[in-house]
Parts: structure tokens; sequence; C-alpha cells
């Protein structure tokens, strides 16, 4: 008996295509991320969005996040469901960009004061600092912070201003184990800090965000019936995988679990497919 | 440590290297002292030129009286050039400052021409051809930063909500203000270059340009190397003015620079 519920939907995209200069990059891409719940837990959603480089994830982000209309389909987030616009979802892109001329304070007081009156603001900004272990490093600017921290300060700035989901591309990329433990605590937290919290990380280090995911998307090129490669790749249903069903969410050391490894092979096999 | 004034990339202790600056200006003057080309003049003439050009010929009141108006020239034209250069935003103004950019191709001989039929004053004329002049280089180098813009700055302003002229004023126009900052320092000296043809063009108001001119004329070397020296020196604490600047306002300016 699954102990957890799906409600309505946060995220829905409809027929998605996208085409530049006549090639088609993207086809026919259809999802929703449903609200899960779970008795006595304020319980988020992490969707792992796994695919081959330069296959086109990047272009599917910046379309969930309103930065490029696609060629057609649409994309609707929030509760009740509406159109996206810039600024609904938070975006952190893979080198945790920042405004280089302002000081890290006033980087997240920027974002924060797109919601909140200006004592509001200040206050939600020092209670990020605190909570993101940003606190000692208020007045120093971007280039100043370490990798991690730049990278914590980029979440922190998307979370004070956007509508409960973000995207994180390439987290994992290039951190040592501990920090590879720190970030993926930073998305658990997150997800946990409200009910309609929603994280889309984007990877390639199938084990981490397959560890931490309840959903996961795997965008890959399709076969037709007579075995003909299809133009643009596609996240078809067999490649939607529902890990809480599956009973490999929410589970700490899921990682060592006999039918996590098999997933995960699996989910390589099918990348290697072309 | 000598072995690291000679290693790619290598950063000699700051003392080490301003002794090491130091000794190549010693032997530079060395050289010229001892082994003076036929036609240059020597060390001991161009520093009798100097004080002759100071204590009869008003060197300092010239210099002062082009660098006010070089000032005044770089001051206007870099407003009218952000101006130009953030209206590029808008696909109206497009054309406005490509036309601009393109007119650094312009003589300003044949310039001046036409400013003195529009304008009465010689110092009209001086100024508004200086402000031309630095105007169109000027739009180039912001027109080039401004194309520095990322696709992942842009978005990064979207994605916090941002709207478009709220983006604009974020990355483009606060973001890269240390680099204009640079651009008008970059630019400055093109100015003396004009400033020294406008004066000679020019004569009514003097200036530093006509006291180069008249040295040239009647052949006192001396006293051309004295002037162009004292424009390097003027030159080089302006450089120097605004990396101060660039240093006291954009002080995250330099945490971008490699080390």
């Amino acid at each position: 008996m699954p102990n957890h519920t799906y409600h309505e939907p946060l995220l829905a995209l409809r027929n998605i295509s996208q085409q530049f200069d006549g090639e088609v990059v993207l086809r026919d891409i259809s999802l929703d991320v449903l609200d899960v719940k779970r008795p006595g837990v304020q319980q988020g959603q992490v969707v792992g969005f796994y695919g081959r480089s330069g296959i086109g994830k990047s272009v599917l982000c910046r379309i969930i996040a309103g930065l490029l209309p696609p060629s057609t389909g649409t994309v609707q987030v929030g509760n009740p469901l509406r159109p996206v616009v810039p600024g609904d979802v938070g975006f952190v892109q893979q080198r945790y960009p920042l405004f280089d001329h302002r000081t890290l304070f006033d980087n997240l007081l920027v974002a924060a004061a797109r919601k909140h009156a200006p004592a509001e603001a200040k206050a939600r900004v020092e209670t990020y600092l605190e909570r993101f272990g940003l606190a000692p490093h208020r007045r120093k600017y971007p280039a100043m912070l370490s990798g991690g921290q730049r990278q914590r300060a980029a979440i922190a700035q998307q979370l004070l201003c956007s509508e409960h989901l973000i995207i994180l591309d390439e987290p994992f990329s290039g951190l040592d184990v501990a920090m590879i433990d720190e970030v993926k605590k930073i998305i658990i937290e997150v997800t946990t800090l409200d009910e309609l919290n929603t994280v889309v990380v984007v990877s390639h280090d199938l084990v981490t965000t397959t560890s931490i995911s309840d959903t996961l998307w795997l965008l890959a090129p399709e076969r037709d019936a007579a075995g003909q490669l299809l133009p643009g790749a596609t996240i078809t249903k067999e490649h939607q995988y529902n890990l809480a069903d599956m009973g490999l969410a929410w589970r700490p050391g899921v990682d060592a679990v006999p039918e996590f490894v098999q997933l995960v092979q699996h989910l390589k096999d099918e990348i290697r497919k072309v | 440590m000598l072995k690291q004034l000679f290693t790619p990339n290598a950063r000699p202790k700051t003392s080490v290297f301003y002794a090491m600056v130091a000794g190549q200006v010693l032997v530079l003057l060395l050289l010229w002292l001892f082994y003076p080309l036929q036609l240059f003049p020597t060390l001991g003439e161009v520093g009798k030129a100097f004080r002759d050009l100071v204590t009869t010929q008003g060197l300092i009141q010239e210099l002062w009286a082009s660098l006010t108006t070089a000032l005044a020239a770089l001051g206007i034209a870099t407003v009218l050039a952000l101006a130009l250069s953030y209206l590029t935003a808008l696909p109206f103004f497009r054309p406005l400052a490509y036309a601009a950019s393109k007119m650094r191709y312009l003589t300003l001989t044949g310039l001046t021409f036409f400013m003195a039929l529009m304008l009465s004053s010689g110092h009209q004329v001086k100024l508004s051809v200086l402000i031309f002049g630095a105007t169109v280089y000027l739009v180039t180098g912001m027109t080039s930063v401004i194309l520095t813009t990322t696709q992942e700055e842009m978005d990064h302003a979207r994605t916090l909500g941002l709207n478009e002229w709220q983006c604009f004023w974020e990355v483009v126009v606060l973001g890269k203000l240390d680099d204009m900052l640079e651009v008008v320092r970059q630019n400055f000296a093109i100015i003396w270059t004009m400033i020294t043809l406008v004066e000679t063009l020019y004569q009514s108001e003097g200036g530093i340009g006509l006291l180069l001119y008249k040295q040239n004329r009647y052949l006192h070397l001396a006293g051309v190397v004295a002037i162009q020296i004292v424009i390097l020196l003027t030159g080089a604490l302006q450089d120097f003015v605004f990396e101060y600047l660039r240093r006291l306002f954009f002080p995250y300016a330099a945490l971008k620079a490699a080390k």
C-alpha cells in the first residue's frame, strides 16, 4: 500500500516541440508534475532529468522557465495552473550566475524585493543567508565566493523570487563527495520547506540524482514502428519513471538497494541507445 | 628571484618588480646620456628645452588649457556615447549607433572646416570637433562592451522576474559600468592625438598642440621631445587616476582579472 497520494498538477507541459532553422530539436513532449502528499511530511517534488549531451535538455529547461517560447505547445505552472512567464520558475544555470557588481546580500535582495516590501525582503534575505550558511559572506562580491558558496547563493537567489519551481542545471558537476552530499542536503531541504516546492535536477550523475528523486525524465531520440529514427528528442511515457510508485523514493541508503542498482543500469542502457 | 622575471605568468614580488622597472628606466637614461643618436637630441638638450618652454613659452599654462579642453570634451563625449550605446537596446536607434561608430573614419581636417562654418568662436569649434571625434570612438568601444552581454546573463536576470527594462538596467547598465570606464580611459589617449591636431588647425586658442607645432616648424627637436615627454607623463597620470577611480567605484572589477 503506497504511503503517498498524488494531487493537482504543479507543472504541465503539453505537446512541446522546438525547431531552430527548420531543425527539430524537441518533439511532442507532454508531462505533468503532480503535487505528491505523504502523511505527516511536508513533501515537495524532485524530478531527475537525464539525456545525452547536446540532445536539448537546456532548451527544454529554458522553455519550462519561460525564457524561450516553444515552436508549438504550452507550459503551465503554479497552483492553479497558468501559462509560464519568466520569473515563475527559478533556473540555476551551470555556472551559477549572480550579479558580479553586487555583494552577496544585494544579490539576494534584488530577488527578494521582487515579491516583498523592503523591510520584509531584508528579513527574508537574512533568513536565507543563515539557512544556506552564507551569513559570514554577506558583504563579499560573487568573485570572492568559492564554487560551493556561489552555488548556494544562486539557489537561494532563485528561491527568494520563484514560484515554488526551480531547475538546477548540473548541480553535482565537478564537486567532491562531501560537496555532493551538501548539495543533496540543500535540495532535500528545499523540497521539504514547502509542500509545493519542486526541484528539477538536470544531471549526468545518475546515481546521485536518482537517489534523491521521486520522478525521472529521460530525454532521448525515438524510433518509429519501422525502426527509423524520428527527428528531435522527446520524453516518452516509457521514459517517465515514477520512483515513488516503484518504492525507490525518499529512502535513505536507497543506492544500495538491488532494484535501484538495476534501474540505474537500465537508465545507462537507455541513454546509450541511439 | 631573477628567474621569475622570465617565467610565463609569474608574479614576482612587488618590490622586485618595481626594482626591475627602475633598472630599465635607468638603463634607458644611461643609453640616452652616453650613446646619443645623431638625429636625436641629448638628455641635456631636452632638459634645457623643457626649462625654456616652461619659463618663456608658458608650457604649463598651455598644458592646462589643453587638459581642461580635453576633459570637457571627454565628459560631454562620454555622456553622448553612453546614451547612444545604451539606446542600441531599442532597435529604432541601432542604425544611429552604427552610423556614429563608422564616422570615426572621417578626417578631422574636413570636419574642422564644417564646424568653423557652423560655429562662431574658436573654442566652440575646437571643443565640438573633439567631442565628435571622441564620441565616435567611444561609441565603438561601448557598443562592443554591450555586445559582450551573454544569453546566460540575460536569462539569469529574467528568471528573477525582472522585466526587459530592469534586465537591461541590471545587466547592461549597472553590470558593465566598470568596463565603460575602461573604454573611456583607453580612448582618452585619442583625444590627445586629436587635440594637438585641432590646435594646429585652429590656432587662435593656443594650447600644447600649437606649442608642439611651433617647435616642429622651427626644427627645435629638443623642444618637440620635451613636449612629447610632458604629454606622455600627463597620459600616464591620467591612466593612474582612471585606474584609481575604477578601483574606488567598482571594487569588484579587479576581482574579475586573472591573477
